[in-house]
């Protein structure tokens, strides 16, 4: 009866990423856009109108040079749950195009119901959900490295980082067809969990005590971005540089970093 | 019927509330809906049987397994693959986007021949049997007009069966012509010569290694190879093993580092020299290697009976904290504390090498960074630097020159390398286009070029071109359109990475000797063939004892046999790796004349008894006052195989925009130029002269200005050409006096707001 | 030629002096026209909107036409509800205004959003959570209502008016307009304060959330008081620019005097809201979240701090003077100063709700994100105002839009 309540406790997944092991070298955002179907342009410099549903951004600590000091932080959708679920992007979704699974905590796009108002870009603060401004365009013969588990976007609608959902799909898919009820930690990472070469990134059950995110989460080191804000994200981040802790929110000048709570 | 007014409108109104509550316009804005939902403009990926392919990725030097997932006979996605040593599943993303040069517009179809100009881009397809028979009918004439050995070749790489298949062709040509790509392999086999006696290439056990001193090696910007250095990273940190990084600029590498040194660039040999004089002076080093196993540390007699100063007499006299600090610029307290951290650690690794590595470097520096490893003893053992074996397992009988052949084999090399004046060099490309265009007639008449893409790759580019220009001859063996092929006569097209099968030898950094294996993943390109097909196909027209020196059927036969046992492992595994592998024991790890470890070594007489000095950027600082360094980027390729388009969209905007590239200076720097963040500035150095946006980073050693590798692409290709500045054009080499290889790290420049 | 259809006892300007002004225009509105196929054929790229910019000139032009608009509802409101009998004499030209800023409204919609064809979404896949959702079902069915109240006019044509079924019709509508005047006020409440609430209830954006009751954030409150008090000043100041036009007077002195004077008391009493808000939301809201009210008035050609008190005290405190005033009302000059920085002062308000919240960094270690309009964005929220005026000119040419008009003409 226990095991069985225990199995049906929601999933939460999450990430921790380690700052301090991220070395900004971009192998996430690439392997991303190659899982994802994610579309190019022949100038993407434009970081305002670039797809990148994971993107690295460089932190300075404004300090002069020689105490200069850099930090990465790579920012996937941060799939907040805000109040009971009521992330940020979601709750003003006018046509339901957006959804916060109460079985796995991820934040989904239906890419077929967007009718592209925007209202859910101008929502998320973390600038993770993309338009697109155009239609996408492979140039000829390279539609074939395109990943048929993920559906390529057509012009006007939003998208966003999903966690790699179609990973969690088939996974369970597989999970079900071999008669098991549930799925390992390993049978379901994200692309770019798996394709970081620093191992920074760590993914899994935020619920699950059995899970690294788990107990990686309470390290005294650990944040999230825009605590502050309600937004309840599931992205934590680490690092033992006070000043990358403090970039994480905002802070009045008088104030300290907060302390943390768990 | 007469319509009135009344009835029309009523006619009207009746239509439209008829149609209005019809299934039709409903059903029409379904369809509408619908359609959007699936423009057929939209493509919309086939589904099929998912499997995956083992290969390894030969895109940069690293080597790293990788796992290709297939989808029916699509390739789909690259990841890393699991268990491979080194990298072990993990990827960098320029190996990760590798099917965007698979499947992307730039794959060469079909052998071509110039019709237009050099350069201009102008070609005619042509059969292989038309195109191999021109080129053998080209080089057979050379050597009918006792020219062999003006054929030259260049490729990325001197071991595994393509190069060697190159070596071998060029040997029962007549030509000693032989060039590899330069990099900084080429100065630490040559320091591993002088210092080991040993023909061999560096192992570095960065796993195992408690403090890491880098003296510019960018770890976390691609050197050696990529996923090992990165896991190696993330375990130190684990392990809270420090790292030390010396270099002017706060590179990614330097940002993670424990301590950051800025350090005058060019003087990292004479720090690394400051701390073995601490060392030394402190007793800090290992007395039983160095008494035991090592020669040159104390003062010594040369072959003439001259006595000479030792290793530690040299340090101690000269290179005491003061005057290092006053040339690197680094304060002798920090000095001294780092040489003790250094010693005070049981494995203290030191490398060097800046970057990705691809500049050779100053023999004179990397010496005096081995010899820190030295002090500490860490010579072929676990966490430091051990010499490893040339691959051994290419044991093909030694090729019969004819006369013609042997007569030409006698002449000296157009390079310059293994003469009187360099004769511990193998490989001096960075000489070639200087000694060409100085020559009346080239010395070079034709050229193959394989896996490699000097006109991008190599310093000074107008003056390679200029040099290419001049070989009349030029035979391209490239997969892809790039701008060494955009200069060729004939381009005999490769198979792509991801199309052919390849021995990939232990790469530079491994400390374990290795052999991986690149295999087809999908099927190949018609029109493209194996270089070692194209050259077998060369060498059977060639007729002879070319033809003979090549008994296989083809390349895929002969990496078959010359595998032999090894093939099986190879293909189920992906890899064959000796695990029980140790490295030679100090008592026999030495084939110096001394047979031990040689701190000094007689090679380096030419710069006088002087020791060493800074290696200088070139250029007049009264004209240009400040220095650009290039700098390396996980982020850009800056090897031959170019940036690919989701490679480049990782690029940041203060970087690239547009067209545009960014140069980075400290603030501090700028403001006494006038300059502010993001204005455009003329960038002019010794080389030439180009427009470029000013971004100020804190981060930046004042005085200098850094700009990345990999941009200013000419090649064609929608995604990457045109974009910002091929930095190679901007700086030239400047030749060490011992080795000839290029120790270029800068050049001198000036920044003018535009 | 058209003498036939223009109302009897009225002057209107030849014919050919109407088809060339109707020309004009109309090959403005062309332009529009072809930037909106633009936009709907090549998509949004063809703007200046951006990642950051998800709403941008549209939404803002979208809002404010819409606060404008307001006149409708409100002047109805009063008309209707209150019982003010005077503004009969203006109402026809609000409720027309209205009826332009609405349909305009829908239609910039109709090319803000990604996929025009899937519009409809929004009504069969609603979201209740979303303000949007809310915004669009009001919208839709307001523009409804003021198209039930626009129809009685042009039925009162000359001659349309001559055939018994729309004479009757337009009488019986006439009768009951009081029960769509009381729904549309109804309605206006909710899509004023739901299109408030898009903006307020981004708890992801500090500048913009401003908590409020219940599932209402205060910014749904004072967006539909601002749009009640700021709409009367749109109606008057085109009721002013139509008679400065035509060279005559269309309404009345004491008809325009009390709406003026109604519009400045309740511009008095939304800025005392507006100040007590912003007061609140830059003392208390935002420090919680970590900022100060200048992180958000950042040292940028756009978003100074001088754009707040142009919307606050500009646009509002010195218009609300002016119309509460007997003298500033009578004093022509300083009445067309008011209305106009009244006008001025919504859009402010708006400009700033959409913008400057897409502007203002979030992320500490993002930057200001600033924006201009591409042509196809500024010939397009143009169209809806060549439109407009197209909509006026044939109204007020053939409609009996001005009651007094007759009367004060003679």
């Amino acid at each position: 009866m226990k095991k069985a309540q225990e199995q049906n406790k929601p999933k939460k997944y999450g990430m921790v990423i380690d700052l301090d092991k991220c070395t900004g070298c971009g192998a996430c955002m690439v392997a991303c856009m190659a899982e994802n179907n994610v579309p190019f342009k022949k100038d993407e410099s434009n970081k305002k109108d670039s797809i990148t549903w994971m993107r690295v951004y460089k932190l300075t600590n404004d300090e002069k040079y020689p105490d200069a000091d850099i930090c990465y932080l790579p920012r996937p959708c941060q799939h907040c749950e805000g109040q009971h679920g009521h992330s940020p992007c979601v709750s003003v979704c006018p046509a339901t195009a957006t959804d916060y699974s109460e079985e796995t905590g991820i934040v989904s796009q239906i890419y077929t119901r967007c009718f592209g108002c925007r209202y859910c870009m101008a929502a998320c603060p973390y600038h993770a959900r993309y338009f697109n401004w155009w239609d996408p365009v492979w140039p000829e013969g390279m539609e074939k490295m395109l990943n048929p588990d993920v559906s390529p976007r057509m012009r006007g609608i939003v998208e966003k980082c999903s966690f790699c959902f179609h990973r969690y799909q088939s996974a369970m898919d597989k999970a079900h067809y071999e008669g098991r009820r549930d799925i390992e930690e390993g049978e379901y990472q994200t692309a770019c969990t798996q394709a970081c070469p620093a191992g920074a990134i760590t993914f899994g059950d935020l619920n699950n005590p059995a899970h690294k995110v788990h107990e990686l989460k309470k390290h005294p080191d650990a944040f999230r971005l825009l605590e502050r804000l309600g937004t309840n994200p599931k992205i934590y981040y680490m690092s033992n540089r006070e000043w990358v802790r403090k970039a994480g929110d905002n802070h009045l000048m008088a104030e300290k970093p907060a302390k943390k709570q768990h | 019927m007469k319509i009135d007014r009344r009835s029309f409108l009523s006619l009207g109104i009746g239509v439209t509330a008829g149609t209005t509550l019809s299934p039709l316009p409903w059903k029409l804005t379904d369809d509408l809906s619908i359609w959007t939902q699936m423009w057929p403009w939209t493509p919309v990926p086939k589904d099929g049987e998912v499997s995956y392919v083992h290969s390894v990725c030969t895109l940069c030097p690293g080597g790293c397994g990788i796992s290709v997932r297939k989808v029916a006979d699509r390739a789909v996605k690259i990841e890393g693959m699991d268990g491979y040593p080194g990298n072990d599943g993990s990827a960098c993303p320029l190996g990760l986007s590798g099917l965007q040069l698979l499947y992307g517009p730039t794959a060469i179809q079909s052998p071509l021949k110039r019709v237009g100009e050099r350069g201009a881009g102008k070609w005619q397809k042509i059969s292989w049997e038309a195109a191999i028979a021109e080129v053998a009918e080209k080089i057979g004439r050379l050597r009918e007009d006792g020219k062999a050995h003006t054929l030259g070749c260049i490729t990325d790489s001197d071991c595994g069966t393509v190069p060697e298949l190159f070596k071998r062709f060029l040997t029962a040509f007549g030509s000693p012509n032989f060039m590899r790509t330069p990099s900084c392999a080429d100065t630490y086999e040559m320091t591993l010569k002088l210092m080991h006696g040993t023909d061999a290439s560096p192992g570095f056990d960065v796993e195992n290694a408690n403090f890491v001193l880098s003296f510019g090696s960018g770890i976390i910007e691609g050197w050696g190879t990529p996923g090992r250095m990165f896991r190696a990273h993330s375990a130190w940190k684990d392990k809270k093993v420090k790292v030390v990084q010396a270099e002017p600029r706060l590179s990614n590498t330097a940002a993670k580092a424990g301590q950051w040194l800025p350090i005058s660039p060019g003087t990292e040999g004479i720090l690394a020299l400051g701390l073995a004089h601490v060392i030394i002076k402190e007793n800090l080093y290992d007395k039983n290697f160095v008494d035991n196993y090592s020669f040159g540390f104390e003062d010594w007699k040369d072959s003439t009976g001259k006595v000479c100063k030792g290793f530690k007499s040299v340090v101690t006299d000269r290179y005491t904290p003061g005057y290092v600090s006053g040339i690197t610029g680094i304060d002798s307290g920090d000095i001294e504390a780092l040489a003790r951290e250094f010693a005070g650690a049981s494995s203290p690794l030191a490398i060097c090498g800046r970057g990705q590595g691809s500049v050779p470097g100053s023999i004179h520096e990397f010496m005096a960074v081995h010899a820190l490893n030295a002090l500490m003893g860490n010579l072929n053992r676990a966490g430091g630097v051990s010499a490893v074996q040339r691959a051994d397992y290419i044991t093909w009988p030694e090729p019969e020159p004819d006369r013609v052949a042997q007569n030409s084999l006698k002449n000296e090399r157009a390079d310059g390398a293994g003469s009187a004046r360099y004769p511990y060099t193998k490989s001096l490309l960075t000489r070639l286009p200087a000694a060409i265009n100085s020559a009346e007639e080239s010395p070079i008449q034709a050229l193959f070029v394989a896996n490699a893409n000097p006109c991008y790759t190599l310093p000074d580019t107008e003056q390679v071109r200029e040099a290419f220009a001049k070989i009349p001859l030029i035979v391209s063996f490239a997969a892809h359109m790039n701008e060494t092929a955009e200069m060729a006569d004939i381009i005999l097209p490769d198979l792509g990475h991801l199309e052919r099968y390849e021995d990939v030898p232990t790469p530079f950094g491994m400390n374990t000797p290795m052999v991986g294996l690149a295999r087809p993943v999908v099927s190949p390109r018609k029109g493209a063939r194996h270089v070692g097909d194209a050259l077998l196909l060369l060498a059977k027209q060639m007729g002879g004892s070319i033809a003979k020196a090549f008994p296989w059927t083809g390349y895929e036969d002969c990496l078959k046999k010359t595998m032999g046992k090894s093939w099986t492992g190879l293909t189920e595994n992906g890899f064959v790796a000796k695990a029980d592998y140790k490295p030679a024991g100090w008592d026999a790890a030495f084939a110096t004349p001394s047979k031990k470890f040689q701190f000094m070594s007689e090679a380096c007489g030419h710069e006088g008894k002087t020791g060493l000095g800074a290696v200088a950027a070139e250029g007049d600082p009264k004209a240009y006052p400040l220095v650009l360094i290039p700098y390396d980027s996980m982020r850009l390729s800056g090897g031959a195989v170019a940036n690919t388009p989701f490679l480049t969209k990782t690029v940041a905007d203060t970087v690239l925009t547009g067209k545009e590239a960014w140069a980075e200076v400290n603030p501090k720097t700028g403001g006494k130029l006038g300059l502010a963040e993001g204005v455009h500035a003329t960038l002019t150095t010794p080389k030439g002269s180009v427009r470029v946006r000013v971004h100020f980073s804190n981060g930046m050693m004042p005085g200098m200005i850094a700009m990345p590798r990999g941009l200013g692409h000419t090649a064609p290709d929608a995604y990457l050409a045109g974009k910002g500045i091929n930095l190679n054009a901007l700086v030239g080499p400047v030749a060490d006096p011992t080795s000839g290889l290029d120790a270029a790290w800068g050049i001198r420049a000036n920044l003018v707001i535009a | 030629m058209d003498s036939a259809l223009i109302p009897e006892g009225v002057k209107r300007c030849s014919t050919g002096k109407f088809a060339l002004f109707i020309g004009i225009v109309g090959a403005v509105l062309l332009w529009g026209v072809y930037a909106m196929l633009l936009c709907w054929l090549k998509g949004l790229n063809q703007t200046n909107m951006n990642d950051y910019y998800g709403f941008a000139l549209w939404i803002w032009a979208d809002l404010a036409v819409i606060a404008l608009g307001g006149g409708a509802f409100f002047t109805g409101f009063l008309r209707y509800i209150v019982g003010k009998d005077e503004l009969k004499n203006i109402i026809n030209y609000a409720v027309l205004i209205g009826f332009i800023c609405y349909s305009s409204a829908l239609l910039i919609l109709a090319i803000d959003i990604g996929q025009p064809l899937r519009g409809w979404f929004i009504f069969w896949h609603a979201n209740v959570h979303s303000m949007l959702t809310e915004v669009a079902f009001c919208l839709s069915c307001y523009f409804a209502v003021l198209s039930i109240e626009y129809l009685p006019l042009i039925l009162e044509n000359r001659q349309l008016n001559k055939v018994p079924f729309f004479h009757h019709l337009a009488h019986n509508m006439h009768e009951v307009m009081a029960v769509f005047a009381a729904t549309g006020a109804f309605l206006s409440f909710f899509h004023q304060g739901s299109l408030g609430g898009v903006a307020g209830v981004l708890f992801g954006r500090p500048f913009s959330f401003r908590e409020g009751v219940f599932v209402w954030p205060w910014t749904f409150f004072l967006f539909t008081w601002s749009a009640a008090a700021y709409g009367p000043c749109f109606t008057l100041s085109l009721t002013k620019l139509i008679e400065a036009i035509t060279g005559k007077q269309l309404v009345g002195e004491k008809c325009v005097n009390l709406l003026a004077k109604i519009s400045g008391w309740m511009i008095l009493t939304y800025i005392i809201a507006k100040i007590a808000d912003t007061w609140y939301w830059a003392s208390v809201l935002a420090p919680a979240q970590g900022f100060t009210l200048m992180d958000f008035y950042s040292n940028n050609p756009v978003y100074g701090i001088w754009i707040l008190v142009l919307e606050i005290v500009i646009g509002g405190i010195i218009p609300a003077l002016i119309l509460i005033t007997e003298r500033g009302r009578k004093n022509p000059m300083l009445f067309i100063l008011a209305i106009i920085l009244g006008v001025i002062g919504v859009s402010i308000n708006r400009w700033v709700m959409v913008l400057q919240v897409m502007a203002v960094p979030v992320m500490p270690f993002d930057t200001w994100a600033m924006y201009f309009p591409s042509w196809q964005e500024i010939a397009t929220t143009i169209l809806p105002v060549a439109y407009g005026v197209i909509l006026i000119a044939i109204s007020y040419r053939y409609l009996p839009v001005f009651p007094q008009e007759r009367e004060l003409n003679d």
